[in-house]
């Protein structure tokens, strides 16, 4: 399927959550309603999504929190399967957009892009469940009660591969963005000094 | 001639003690030889979490993550870690302005010698390093020092951004 519809389809179930997205995702998730309230853009910072979205989910446990991942960006820290798994945050979806190649940089393929399978990744790291997914009505179908059970649950969808292009580029400074998510959560302007 | 010590282990007490009274709620750790009295010490602490990552690169994201929902996270690593981290020091801490406190263990220190002196590269490099990147340091090299923990940590929220606190010896 392609990433946009995939999106769409994460977007309408997103409810409550707080989302952070990276990399290509960042600009079709703008393109949803579902960015703009309590989302955060990791870019710049390859593999830093799924660590960002579980610092998220211990602070607000009663919150959930949907990571949406690329696989290259995943293969960039993928010992954070096992730090999720040790954490075990019930409240963390991480949704891994499976398309085999590193897109920004012309579609080369991933390490091992035939093989790979990353729920049983997630599966063997300790997560409590793992999906793959790869047919737009049968994510449609499963991804709210995938999202209604304990986590950390990680859904892995598959995307074809699509043109090459720039990493998605956040739509506001990456301290503001930050500053702004602090304030949605906890309150205040997120623009004066942290604690 | 005698070698006299320029860095002296802190008891694990003092340190945690000072941990304490900053109202941290977690410590994120890849955990660090040099502090591991300070591990086993927190380890039993009901009030403060204590998160094994598998990557500095990891803690200093799970830190913004952690500040972002309205925590008081704190990063607890060696500085051959340090190093490994870069990235996310740069792309998540210096970028996105999270307060990041990093109590960061000299690891492989010559305590006889200053640090800069070291043979150790991960020693003698640690404070240039950061320095060119305008990350401050405190040097916390004997118990008459802990208060430059706080000092620090304070320093990591005015001005939003990491600040690396070093711990010359190993803790006791």
């Amino acid at each position: 399927m392609k990433r946009a519809e995939a999106l769409d389809i994460l977007a309408a179930a997103k409810g409550e959550a707080v989302t952070v997205a990276t990399m290509r995702a960042v600009a079709d998730w703008h393109r949803t309603p579902a960015a703009s309230e309590r989302h955060l853009d990791a870019v710049g910072c390859m593999g830093a999504a799924a660590p960002l979205g579980l610092g998220l989910a211990l602070a607000q446990p009663n919150r959930r929190v949907i990571v949406i991942d690329g696989d290259g960006s995943l293969l960039m820290q993928l010992g954070v399967l096992a730090t999720i798994s040790g954490a075990a945050p019930q409240n963390l979806y991480h949704v891994v957009l499976v398309n085999r190649v590193y897109e920004t940089s012309g579609n080369q393929p991933i390490p091992g892009s035939e093989r790979v399978d990353f729920p049983a990744l997630a599966r063997a790291a300790g997560y409590r469940s793992a999906q793959g997914l790869a047919d737009a009505a049968v994510l449609a179908e499963r991804l709210p009660g995938l999202l209604a059970q304990p986590g950390p649950t990680l859904i892995a969808i598959e995307t074809d591969a699509e043109e090459a292009g720039t990493p998605g580029s956040a739509v506001s400074r990456p301290a503001d963005a930050a500053g702004l998510l602090r304030a949605q959560l906890v309150g205040g302007s997120g623009a004066a000094a942290g604690a | 001639m005698t070698n006299r010590a320029l860095a002296e282990s802190i008891p694990a007490r003092q340190l945690h003690a000072a941990i304490e009274a900053l109202g941290v709620t977690h410590v994120l750790t890849v955990p660090d030889t040099h502090q591991k009295s300070l591990l086993a010490s927190l380890r039993n602490d009901r009030d403060i979490e204590l998160v094994t990552l598998s990557t500095e690169d990891e803690a200093i994201c799970v830190n913004a993550g952690l500040w972002m929902g309205g925590a008081q996270p704190l990063v607890l690593i060696q500085n051959v870690g340090l190093f490994a981290a870069m990235n996310s020091l740069r792309g998540v801490a210096i970028d996105m302005a999270v307060p990041t406190c990093l109590l960061t263990g000299q690891y492989a220190r010559d305590v006889t010698r200053p640090a800069a002196e070291n043979r150790a590269s991960a020693v003698r490099l640690i404070e240039g390093v950061m320095a060119s990147m305008d990350v401050p340091t405190f040097a916390v090299d004997r118990p008459a020092d802990v208060p430059l923990l706080a000092k620090g940590f304070a320093a990591s929220r005015e001005r939003r951004g990491p600040v690396v606190v070093l711990v010359g010896a190993p803790t006791a």
